[in-house]
């Protein structure tokens, strides 16, 4: 895999950014995109979420097994502060 | 399962448990850490990350954090890691000519504690905040205090913690603490086996009470709800920290000139912008026990209380939502105490929204307290018994 690739287009995460965070510790999907950003982007983890899980499995299988799991955060979708506040 | 022996346990691995432990092994103690989950993965990770004196009632308690800062620039240097420090200041804002008078007299007592505070007025907030209200009276700046990001902050301290010779047990659950013929500690199980040492660190924040109990006191430590809301990435409103003055009111159990929903749900303005181009939003804070669903109520409640203050936000994205407990104490200053009943057994605990802010300074004194060195601030008004005392 070519480390160059993008796997969070939101952050503009690469797999050398997800290869770099795992060598410095960050060993479950939580950890990574805690380091990375990865996942915290506008797509809400949408495009990126399985490929960070799944790249995660590759490196470490015991690390799924763990509770770590990537979280899903409300709203679902992006809204403004405007439209949340019930506001015109 | 094998035995094992340290120095010293910790219980929990946040960002109390993490800095007590690293400033522990620099002076060379044999640390393990018993972590139930994983490093930050409690309260640590569902903050927001500052360092503030602003918010601390003046005396002991900005003292307090003015050193925690100044041990954090050191900390900046020393851990492995970077942790997105900077120290742009923050500042608070008011909503009307009574906030304008106690904020006055709450400079003037900071001052006067030796903090760098001054009085803004209209024009100074116009000029620095171009998208603030028109209608904001004025505020005060604190002038040191940094910001943080406060999960990278906990790993920074748990990676150099490691290389210095702490032990990590996470996914690790305390089961019982073992006492000797004379109650003092012996000893730690866990779900991983037994770990004797005669000194344990309950820095298990909002469930320090669960472990206190495991030793038969009663930690005065509960639960306290707080929101926070993340904005995409957009463009700058605003370099620094702004709270709204009453923020201090709410933390504090005052009466504030709010609305019945902003009461109840503890709401106030919190603005931080990040090191990644968004902003958090604060905060709100309710005792609603353990509970960590979102409510929709409180965060449409914070969205209006962030519109109100920076009216551009209406039109500005919410990427998400997140909650965290705090660990809430009766007087709101946090538990950094050895326990006199249970010789060996210590408490940092109880920061409720500072954890981050005093971290340093109540790691550097545990580690002090635990070798019998004199501390680098007085710690009568954190301790344990101070509870005790009052209730008689």
């Amino acid at each position: 895999m070519s480390n160059s690739i993008i796997v969070c287009r939101c952050e503009e995460v690469t797999v050398e950014n997800l290869e770099d965070a795992y060598h410095t510790g960050a060993i479950t999907s939580r950890q990574i995109k805690m380091k990375t950003r990865a996942t915290m982007g506008a797509c809400q983890g949408r495009v990126c979420r399985n490929l960070v899980d799944l790249w995660m499995g590759n490196k470490n299988p015991l690390a799924s097994k763990g509770v770590e799991q990537l979280s899903y955060r409300p709203p679902v979708r992006p809204i403004t502060f405007g439209e949340l506040a019930g506001e015109e | 399962m094998g035995n094992e022996t340290a120095d010293v346990v910790v219980i929990g691995g946040g960002i109390i448990g993490m800095a007590t432990s690293y400033y522990l092994s620099k002076l060379g103690l044999d640390v393990v850490v018993v972590e139930k989950g994983e490093i930050a993965g409690g309260t640590s990770s569902k903050c927001d990350g500052n360092i503030l004196a602003i918010d601390k009632e003046p005396g002991f308690d900005s003292q307090m954090s003015l050193k925690s800062q100044e041990l954090v620039t050191e900390l900046v240097k020393e851990l492995d890691e970077e942790f997105e420090y900077r120290a742009p200041g923050s500042i608070l804002v008011c909503e009307n000519e009574e906030e304008m008078v106690a904020a006055n007299a709450w400079v003037e007592h900071q001052k006067q504690a030796g903090l760098p505070f001054r009085m803004l007025d209209r024009n100074d907030i116009k000029s620095e905040w171009k998208y603030m209200a028109d209608d904001i009276y004025g505020g005060l700046e604190c002038a040191t205090d940094s910001t943080v990001n406060p999960v990278l902050f906990t790993y920074a301290l748990a990676v150099t913690a490691k290389r210095l010779g702490v032990r990590l047990k996470t996914h690790t659950t305390v089961t019982k603490i073992r006492l000797d013929a004379n109650g003092a500690v012996e000893g730690v199980e866990t779900s991983s086996g037994l770990i004797y040492t005669k000194q344990v660190v309950n820095a298990a924040g909002v469930w320090s009470k669960h472990i206190g109990q495991m030793v038969g006191i009663e930690v005065p430590i509960e639960p306290r709800k707080g929101h926070i809301l993340v904005s995409s990435r957009t463009k700058s409103i605003g370099t620094r920290k702004v709270m709204e003055f009453s923020y201090l009111m709410s933390k504090f159990g005052k009466e504030r000139k709010v609305d019945e929903e902003t009461e109840k749900y503890g709401v106030a303005l919190v603005f931080e912008p990040t090191a990644s181009q968004n902003f958090l939003i604060g905060s709100s804070r309710e005792f609603v026990g353990f509970q960590t669903q979102i409510n929709v109520d409180v965060i449409r409640c914070i969205a209006r209380r962030a519109i109100r203050f920076f009216p551009v936000m209406k039109d500005i994205p919410i990427l998400r939502s997140y909650c965290g407990l705090r660990p809430w104490t009766p007087d709101h200053l946090p538990i950094v105490s050895r326990v006199e009943e249970v010789p060996g057994f210590y408490i940092a605990a109880g920061h409720e929204g500072d954890g981050i802010s005093l971290a340093a300074i109540t790691g550097k004194v545990m580690s002090e307290l635990i070798t019998d060195q004199k501390t680098t601030i007085t710690t009568d008004p954190l301790r344990y018994d101070r509870f005790q005392k009052t209730e008689v």
